[in-house]
């Protein structure tokens, strides 16, 4: 069974290949129409699906800890469009996503890789998940002539930008944060924010006065920025996009010493005046959910476990190690614990009951280079996430036998030893000791680490 | 006579195996060092020497870099390991092994600045994407399970420039990685399990 399993994945996949290989790179001339969907969806699920997920759902294996999340095709809302709205993005509108890519998002720039034909296949497989391709037609606006770039317009769009009260959700000074733009949702309820007026490279649909223009007149569907056609006048809609132009600031690539220095600065006291938003930002980035989370056996994070906890490894012969539950809860989180608790415990490896850690695979040792700020605003935000019942049994270590024998096979005999994570079921076993569920022992997730063995040419 | 040296014999065969076992019990000594003993060697191989950089603004970049090498701890999986844990004098030059089933086995790639086996050989944009969206050079996607990228990608761009930039200064390594394989040498990469799609039809 095993074999002819594993046979009928290597043909699969060998099938696949070729077809990718022969399609998304060279993209030959012609092609029976029949096949066109067919070719569409290959390139989609070896290339979108990850993230987007094979149905379009935008539940993909890596979509879970993507802030922004990847885009749900089947409810047939579309943010960065050219057409009225609520309406349907336009071909070329999807085109322009796709190769371009969102600045700001993970989606990239598919530009080298996906071209000519199979772009176009593509698009079309994207439109067939969801019904609103069938029935409705996307109504394009009509762009009139631009308003140029001048102080003037500048300043008439200043006036617009206090008209149509902007500042509200993006700030007074462009930066995101006015006082309405907290908790924001969007219509999938994921978390969502104002953008950054002042940082142009994050603009999804792109920097220049006429793609903000096309964002002012057609909204973006799914998030509180609404369309203001209508609101105001188109002239006015050019003033306002031409004064966001003149919002932006220098990145930090194009600056020179001084401003580089100044800008730090700048960062670190803003980190210090709001420290669950830096925390927030380097519990995202070092990803602390990547382990912290509980899984399906399809390795995708389950929805509203991140940071409660769940991963198990099995670290033979140390024992089987379980992820700690992260949030507030008083009971089972780190509600109870103190600052310096938390603290002690991800620099230096010491739990509340004075347990070390092992020196892998949680990444104290790393994490002991924090400066006091960043350790502080981790702590402040871990103090804000909302409380997550979830109980994590203790380490199940071997006993001395097994611990020694297991030492044995390791440095004497030699044994390569691999290092199995299991996803963690959704079941209710959880209260079990994890001896009792080794869930995926047999399964094909099993991931192998092995660092002693290296090849070296 | 012969019999106390029987005991002692005894005793000394005793008192080895005894010892070797207590040794292999405390080997590697994870709880008798102290704490230090595992942050200081990757603090120091991270906090290499910046200061030759003549350009201030790579300069000032790089250490901004530096620091979010230093916690986001790439040198885990990038730092080659020998007998005694991390190699230190080959910081980030790649070659741990993951085997993923369905996945095909894959090699922590050489970060280090050389020309033929490094990282030179790939250009900014292209290291940022896989960074930012787990696309290699060559369009392949890999999947978040072996190195993190959806974390990385909630960096800002700014940031993930500095580290980008650190990355162009540390000390070069020669130290050839072997690619990325698939399943088996005829069979080519999957980008989620087999069953996968089966799964999402239920």
């Amino acid at each position: 069974m095993k074999i002819l399993f594993q046979a009928d994945c290597k043909f699969l996949a060998a099938w696949l290949w070729t077809v990718v290989s022969a399609l998304a790179i060279s993209a030959p001339a012609d092609r029976q129409t029949s096949s066109q969907t067919a070719v569409g969806k290959t390139i989609y699920e070896v290339h979108c699906a990850p993230c987007h997920g094979v149905n379009g759902k935008g539940d993909g294996i890596a979509s879970a800890l993507l802030n922004p999340r990847p885009r749900n095709f089947t409810t047939g809302i579309f943010k960065f469009r050219s057409t009225e709205s609520g309406s349907l993005p336009t071909d070329e509108d999807l085109t322009a996503t796709i190769n371009s890519g969102l600045h700001g998002t993970s989606m990239p720039d598919w530009a080298p890789f996906i071209k000519g034909d199979s772009l176009k296949e593509v698009i079309d497989y994207v439109k067939t998940f969801s019904p609103r391709f069938q029935k409705d037609k996307p109504r394009p606006i009509r762009v009139e002539t631009a308003d140029p770039f001048s102080a003037s317009s500048v300043a008439s769009g200043k006036k617009v930008y206090a008209k149509l009260q902007c500042a509200d959700c993006h700030g007074t000074d462009g930066a995101g944060t006015g006082a309405v733009a907290k908790d924001f949702q969007d219509e999938w309820n994921f978390e969502t924010n104002a953008v950054n007026l002042t940082e142009p490279w994050t603009f999804r649909g792109g920097a220049t006065a006429r793609d903000i223009y096309v964002r002012l007149r057609t909204g973006v569907d799914g998030t509180p920025m609404p369309s203001y056609a209508g609101a105001v006048s188109d002239k006015e809609m050019w003033n306002l996009a031409n004064y966001v132009v003149s919002m932006a600031r220098k990145p930090a690539w194009n600056m020179n010493e001084n401003e580089l220095r100044e800008f730090y600065a700048k960062l670190e006291a803003q980190a210090k005046a709001d420290p669950v938003q830096r925390g927030k930002y380097l519990v995202r980035t070092i990803g602390c959910a990547g382990c912290h989370s509980r899984y399906t056996e399809d390795l995708r994070i389950i929805e509203g476990s991140q940071l409660s906890g769940g991963l198990t490894f099995d670290l033979y012969p140390f024992g089987k190690y379980v992820t700690r539950n992260l949030t507030s809860d008083k009971e089972t989180g780190l509600g109870n614990w103190t600052d310096q608790e938390i603290k002690r415990a991800f620099t230096q490896g010491i739990s509340r009951d004075g347990r070390k850690f092992l020196p892998f695979p949680m990444p104290w040792a790393a994490l002991a280079a924090l400066k006091e700020d960043d350790q502080n605003a981790i702590v402040a935000y871990l103090r804000t996430v909302p409380a997550v019942s979830h109980k994590i049994p203790d380490p199940d270590k071997p006993n001395i036998f097994a611990y020694v024998w297991g030492k044995f096979k390791m440095l004497v005999l030699k044994e390569q030893i691999p290092t199995p994570v299991y996803p963690m079921k959704e079941a209710d076993d959880q209260d079990k000791p994890v001896s009792q569920n080794p869930s995926g022992a047999e399964k094909n997730f099993a991931v192998r680490v092995d660092r002693a063995k290296e090849v070296r040419p | 006579m012969k019999k106390i040296l029987k005991w002692v014999g005894i005793v000394v065969v005793c008192l080895i195996v005894i010892g070797f076992l207590a040794f292999l019990y405390l080997i590697p000594p994870f709880d008798l060092l102290p704490r230090e003993a595992f942050s200081k060697p990757h603090a120091d191989a991270v906090a290499s020497s910046l200061e030759k950089i003549e350009d201030p603004v790579e300069r000032s970049l790089a250490q901004r870099g530096q620091y979010i090498m230093s916690y986001s701890d790439c040198s885990d999986c990038h730092t080659p390991q020998g007998d005694q844990g991390p190699n230190w004098n080959e910081f980030l030059a790649g070659g741990a092994k993951f085997e993923l089933k369905q996945y095909g086995t894959s090699y922590s790639r050489n970060l280090t600045p050389d020309g033929e086996t490094g990282l030179t050989r790939r250009k900014d944009e292209d290291v940022k994407r896989v960074l930012r969206s787990g696309v290699f050079h060559d369009g392949r996607f890999f999947p978040p399970t072996t190195m993190p990228w959806t974390s990385f990608s909630n960096m800002t761009e700014e940031d993930r420039h500095a580290l980008v930039v650190y990355l162009r200064h540390i000390k070069p390594v020669k130290h050839k990685v072997p690619e990325w394989s698939p399943m088996s040498s005829d069979a080519p990469y999957l980008f989620f399990p087999y069953d996968y799609a089966e799964h999402e039809k239920k």
